[in-house]
């Protein structure tokens, strides 16, 4: 029987193979090919794009370019979420690799957050995690740690160092055990055909009976309508980290070895495929 | 039939061999046929230079 640290290995080294092409209307002054890469779910995608950055400003001029954003069919695509939830929420259901268009103007200030450099995800990564610990522990972890902790948690997750990040994100994700698991779950639900960004409430990981919460219970509560009832055709998967889990999947064990980094259980709901 | 006491039933759960074998075929699906696809992370090698 494999072992649950094999959970969190497979959750990290998860992998999207994107096809990056170009906007046609930007202005190049010879060709721009199509550029391959293998992305880190796990990641947010201003740190995993230097070289499609690079590749295709080799062939454009200085002048012509502006703020690098990415759209899938028309959804331009939020860096502040994980690459995985970007993926499993837009485009799930289709043939691999994953095709991204990249732009470097008409920046959709409606739609994006603006992103200067790498530190601006870092500072949206660690407040997710502060917040995180706020739901979990009241921030009793994260306020113990140190500055340099707080940097080996970013520094793992940006330069794919596993060991690195789990040595300190272990901290993270203890609680006592006569507590059953976390003071609050940090989740949150996205769903594709809505104004909300997503459902984030407070939730707790064992009932006032002492029983655990389920990934169902969950839904059942801030989301009935992503459930299927008894003889309905299901309509909608739930997907964490692409993979479906059973609805019967306990909530603290979801939270400990299926969040992402930024310790946020990421749920997505989409719509069945009709095809 | 004995079962080894390390095995606790939530180790046996349905739920739980449902994520590891949904994990397996995740990486078949995603990553088996790509595995030419560059990195976007590179592994970076660290080469200390001690001075003379």
């Amino acid at each position: 029987m494999a072992d649950d640290k094999d959970v969190l290995r497979d959750v990290w080294f998860g992998r999207i193979p994107t096809c990056f092409t170009l906007n046609p209307d930007e202005v190049t002054e010879r060709e721009a090919e199509a550029y391959y890469l293998l992305l880190p779910r796990v990641s947010y995608l201003p740190v995993v794009t230097d070289k499609v950055k690079k590749h295709f400003q080799k062939v454009m001029r200085a002048e012509d370019v502006e703020e690098m954003w990415f759209e899938y069919e028309g959804t331009p695509l939020k860096w502040h979420y994980p690459i995985g939830v970007l993926f499993d929420l837009h485009a799930s259901n289709t043939v691999l690799p994953w095709n991204i268009t990249v732009h470097f103007k008409n920046f959709p200030d409606r739609d994006l957050l603006h992103c200067s450099s790498n530190s601006v995800v870092e500072a949206h990564f660690m407040s997710s995690i502060k917040e995180a610990d706020a739901l979990k522990h009241k921030s009793q972890v994260v306020n113990d740690m140190q500055k340099k902790d707080h940097k080996q948690l970013w520094m793992g997750l940006q330069n794919d160092k596993f060991d690195q990040f789990w040595a300190m994100n272990r901290k993270l994700m203890e609680y006592p055990t006569e507590d059953g698991g976390f003071r609050y779950i940090p989740f949150r639900i996205y769903q594709t055909l809505s104004d909300r960004p997503f459902i984030q409430k407070l939730f707790r990981p064992v009932s006032p009976e002492g029983n655990a919460h389920t990934l169902g219970d969950l839904l059942k509560e801030m989301y009935p309508d992503a459930l299927t009832n008894d003889g309905e055709v299901k309509r909608y998967q739930i997907l964490i980290h692409g993979i479906e889990p059973l609805l019967e999947t306990p909530l603290q064990w979801l939270s400990e070895h299926l969040s992402h980094p930024d310790n946020f259980l990421h749920i997505c709901v989409v719509p069945v495929p009709t095809d | 039939q004995s079962m080894s006491l390390s095995v606790s039933p939530a180790q046996t759960a349905a739920w739980r061999k449902q994520i590891f074998q949904q994990l397996s075929e995740r990486s078949k699906r995603e990553m088996d046929d790509f595995k030419h696809y560059e990195q976007a992370i590179e592994k970076s090698v660290w080469v200390k230079k001690g001075a003379m």
